[in-house]
């Protein structure tokens, strides 16, 4: 039988990854294990930062109190896209209107959970960890990577987004996600040297983990080692789909180049089953109108596009992307044409080849809680939907309860 | 080495009295450059043996009160400062006018604190937009730095940039909006479940009219709400300034900011509240006497124990600056192998390691710790070391550059990590792996890295000019290092 090691040493010739050696952490080893590539389900969360406003992405257009409640910020059936006789996304996501009519987009109204919390941070965390307690110290998507099966192998989570690695992509220590920031320079400099192998070995070989680990996992030192194996690893892996003869194309700033990169990499086989982005700026608070338009505008058309480049390799089908944001806003506008932090709000699947549609009734513009709209579905049921029939991992291991799934949220 | 003792199992009142250096455990350049990572920014060679001739005692107190002429130079800081604000849009000036004053400012502590209050009223030029607001806003964390904390928060509350940061020419009669007063109370002064929803929207109200012209604050009486507010249990018709002497009485207060800073000057290692309860106390009494409690918390037997020695991750500015120290010889300007700093050339690592500063993420700051260190930010900081030990780091950008420059050609001496090499004489493997930890990392390395160094440096017997390029490539790898990321 074949040793590990020999399969890695086959399944890597030409990469320098094999001076790694015995260091080699166990997702590079499942990389080289990779059997059938371009056959997993993949996943793309986008969070949408600083608590979008659901009222004016999916907007009750045809409900007097809405345009009674936003003087200034109300949108009309015209402007609208209109999805059925209710409700309508806002003028920015015009874009969407041919995935609407493929049926490849699905909006869930009325999300949130009990005791809703309007700190952006707390309830950031909420959604990352699925924890309205706020006790996890890992995210559902770091947790549903343990729980899934990779036939590709690879980096488990890929974050796309010069920032630090989100909570929801946390996993066990040393397991949580890659993150790869905006410019082409997720790579090691080291100058002209004819010693750069040796300077590479000796890189890997000053930071590998000891043999004996005496401290516990409290030791900040142990964290480094291995936070530094661990890049210099995805350093090599990168390397060769970024830079090889069909470099994978968009780099750049805005959501729609993360976009790019992330349909190039599924494009190239790169196997990563969750891709995580972030678009900035929904925190709204004064002269929401042309703010929130260019936000949404910006979702929608790297949405559109991310799969039209998807469809040209084949990929659009295995591939669903979810939007979230920490919270939704008041129903009533405030006195200087924003919102302040409301409660529960709307998410968007889309993907090519699922039955799309309006999940849930708008929830009521006069029955609120404290100025809020009150949910009728919780977000746990949406991750529990995705997880099950998407990345097919258990549900209840990752969310830590077993949770219905949203029945009309069909996303096969 | 034997385990430490448990935190849960120290004793709150011994570890928090003053540590006197022995002969088992000497004031030496472990604990001066442990020091020097927390109370500065690290520290160059010379200052370290420096330290280690002076003593602990007069160390410390330089750390606290800074270099004699610390004080005078504060002006001409300011004045320059002023200047940067102008430069730029984008703050880019600003953000090197405040490595200057980090590195050679003669006052590092005030300056660290300077960073910590920045980070505490996390407030970001991306959405304030202008450099002289928050040059304006970097000149009262500086005066503040190590003062009492009730005038800094009151001068906090009225500070331009803030007001514009929160959104405060939105908070008006009637409809008031809550940032301001939730972010007071959630990351300014008390932390989550030490208030109320309720609290929150009426302190909000007592901000109404709470507004600023775009220069600075300005109270607007038309929109301010006169009615009565009950707010953390009192009521009264309270303006913002009352809200604030409100929260400040309370006692979750003196807790939240003494537990803050113990993560920022001692260890990352979440202490049990028993073990802080000496420092709240002092801190209460004190009336929140900023310099007397870190002067407590960095002279005690704690700070000189297993529990703080590199339990902290290094955040981009100490990573940074910390190597570069290390690094850096400041001859006198008459010596030909004098040269400045550049300091702006910082800036762009130091947003790749993802610590922009006067651009924190958000409102509560840069969350630090495991947080700083990603692929693409450890990735950043292999590549800082890689560009620092040639001195690349400190060329112009390739389009304005008169020469060329190649590995081959060894960097300036001022910004020469072999420097060490010569000075120490080192002609040895060993001596020269000896002679760069002890610049890099003081306090050793696992012995397993070490011999793997040795024999990189070893290999193929280099000398001369060879040697020293090949100490710079060591020097890198060391930079690289677990032991190097840990403050």
């Amino acid at each position: 039988m074949i040793s590990r090691r020999q399969f890695l040493t086959h399944a890597l010739r030409g990469s320098s990854l094999v001076a790694l050696g015995a260091v080699v952490p166990e997702f590079v080893a499942q990389t080289a294990r990779a059997a059938a590539p371009g056959k997993d389900t993949i996943l793309v969360v986008v969070e949408m930062t600083g608590g979008n406003d659901g009222i004016n992405t999916v907007i009750p257009y045809a409900d007097d109190l809405y345009h009674k409640a936003r003087p200034t910020l109300r949108q009309t059936k015209q402007q609208v896209l209109v999805l059925n006789d209710e409700v309508g996304l806002h003028s920015g996501m015009q874009i969407l209107k041919p995935m609407w009519e493929a049926g490849s987009l699905s909006v869930i109204q009325g999300v949130g959970y009990p005791n809703p919390d309007r700190s952006h941070f707390e309830a950031m965390d909420i959604w990352h960890g699925a924890d309205p307690t706020r006790k996890a110290t890992t995210g559902w998507l770091g947790r549903a990577s343990g729980e899934m099966k990779n036939r590709d192998g690879g980096v488990p989570i890929l974050h796309v987004g010069a920032g630090k690695a989100p909570l929801a992509a946390t996993g066990a220590q040393g397991s949580g996600a890659v993150s790869v920031g905006e410019q082409n320079n997720f790579k090691l400099e080291l100058g002209n040297s004819d010693r750069n192998e040796a300077r590479r070995k000796l890189l890997v070989e000053v930071s590998a983990p000891a043999k004996t680990t005496g401290s516990g996992e409290d030791d900040p030192l142990l964290f480094v080692q291995r936070r530094q194996v661990q890049t210099l690893t995805a350093v090599e892996n990168l390397r060769e789909l970024l830079e090889g003869p069909n470099a994978v194309r968009g780099f750049g700033g805005g959501l729609q180049q993360k976009f790019q990169l992330i349909a190039g990499l599924i494009g190239k086989g790169f196997g990563t089953r969750i891709f995580y982005v972030s678009l900035d700026g929904f925190d709204t608070h004064a002269d929401q109108g042309p703010a929130h338009q260019q936000l949404l505008t910006q979702l929608a058309t790297s949405i559109s596009e991310f799969f039209r480049e998807l469809k040209e390799t084949g990929h659009d089908e295995r591939v669903r992307v979810m939007t979230f944001s920490e919270f939704g806003r008041r129903v009533t506008e405030n006195g200087s044409r924003g919102t302040d932090h409301g409660a529960a709000s709307c998410m968007l699947v889309a993907g090519t080849g699922m039955k799309g549609k309006v999940v849930g009734k708008h929830p009521s513009l006069s029955d609120l809680d404290a100025n809020d709209l009150k949910y009728h579905t919780d977000f746990r049921r949406v991750y529990a939907t995705l997880l099950e029939n998407w990345l097919e991992c258990d549900s209840k291991s990752v969310l830590g309860a077993k949770w219905d799934q949203v029945k009309d949220l069909v996303v096969r | 080495m034997a385990a430490p003792i448990p935190l849960n199992k120290l004793d709150p009142v011994e570890v928090w009295k003053p540590w006197k250096p022995s002969a088992a455990e000497p004031w030496d350049r472990k604990w001066a450059a442990h020091l020097y990572r927390r109370a500065a920014f690290g520290a160059s060679s010379e200052g370290l043996s420096r330290a280690v001739k002076d003593g602990f005692p007069n160390t410390l107190d330089l750390l606290l009160k800074g270099q004699p002429k610390a004080a005078e130079m504060v002006s001409t800081l300011n004045d320059v400062g002023r200047v940067a604000a102008t430069r730029d849009a984008e703050g880019t000036q600003l953000r090197g006018w405040w490595l200057y004053c980090m590195l050679q400012g003669g006052h590092p502590l005030r300056e660290k604190m300077a960073l910590f209050w920045h980070n505490h009223f996390a407030t970001s030029i991306v959405k304030v937009r202008d450099p002289n607001l928050m040059y304006r806003q970097n000149i009262l964390f500086r005066e503040h730095a190590l003062g009492t904390f009730g005038p800094l928060l009151q001068d906090a509350t009225r500070d331009g940039a803030m007001l514009v940061w929160l959104d405060s020419n939105s908070n008006v009669k009637g409809k008031a909006n809550e940032n301001y007063a939730r972010e007071l109370m959630e990351l300014f002064s008390l932390g989550v479940g030490n208030y109320t929803e309720k609290d929150v929207r009426e302190a909000a109200r007592a901000f109404t009219g709470w507004h600023t012209d775009g220069t600075g604050f300005r109270f607007n009486e038309a929109q301010h709400d006169p009615d009565n507010k009950t707010v953390l249990g009192k009521t009264g018709a309270w303006k913002g300034d009352d809200i604030v002497k409100i929260v400040l009485e309370q006692p979750a207060c003196a807790r939240f900011l003494v537990r803050k800073l113990y993560t920022f000057f001692v260890s990352e290692i979440d202490p049990p509240a028993a073990l802080l309860e000496p420092l709240c106390d002092q801190f209460r009494k004190s009336e929140y006497d900023v310099a007397a409690l870190v002067k407590s918390m960095l002279a005690s037997r704690h700070f000189y124990s297993d529990h703080a020695f590199r339990k902290r991750i290094k955040s981009p500015i100490e990573y940074a600056l910390g190597a570069v120290l290390a690094t850096y010889r400041r001859y006198d300007l008459s010596d030909p192998h004098s040269r400045p700093l550049a300091h702006q050339s910082l800036v762009r690592w130091l947003t790749g390691m993802g610590q922009t500063l006067f651009a924190p993420p958000n409102v509560k700051g840069w969350p630090g710790g495991r947080t700083w260190l990603n692929t693409a930010t450890v990735l950043e900081r292999n590549n800082f070391a890689s560009e620092l030990v040639t001195g690349v780091v400190w060329l112009p950008p390739p389009d304005q550059q008169a020469f060329v420059v190649s590995v081959d050609v060894p960097p300036p001496k001022a910004f020469d990590p072999a420097r060490v090499i010569e000075e120490e004489k080192a002609t040895r493997p060993e001596d020269v792996v000896t002679a760069l930890l002890d610049l890099y990392v003081p306090g050793g390395v696992r012995a397993e890295a070490r011999e793997k160094l040795v024999a990189f440096v070893a290999d193929e017997k280099p000398t001369g000019l060879q040697l020293a390029r090949r100490a710079r490539e060591a020097a890198h790898a060391i930079l690289t290092m677990p032991e190097c990321q840990l403050a």
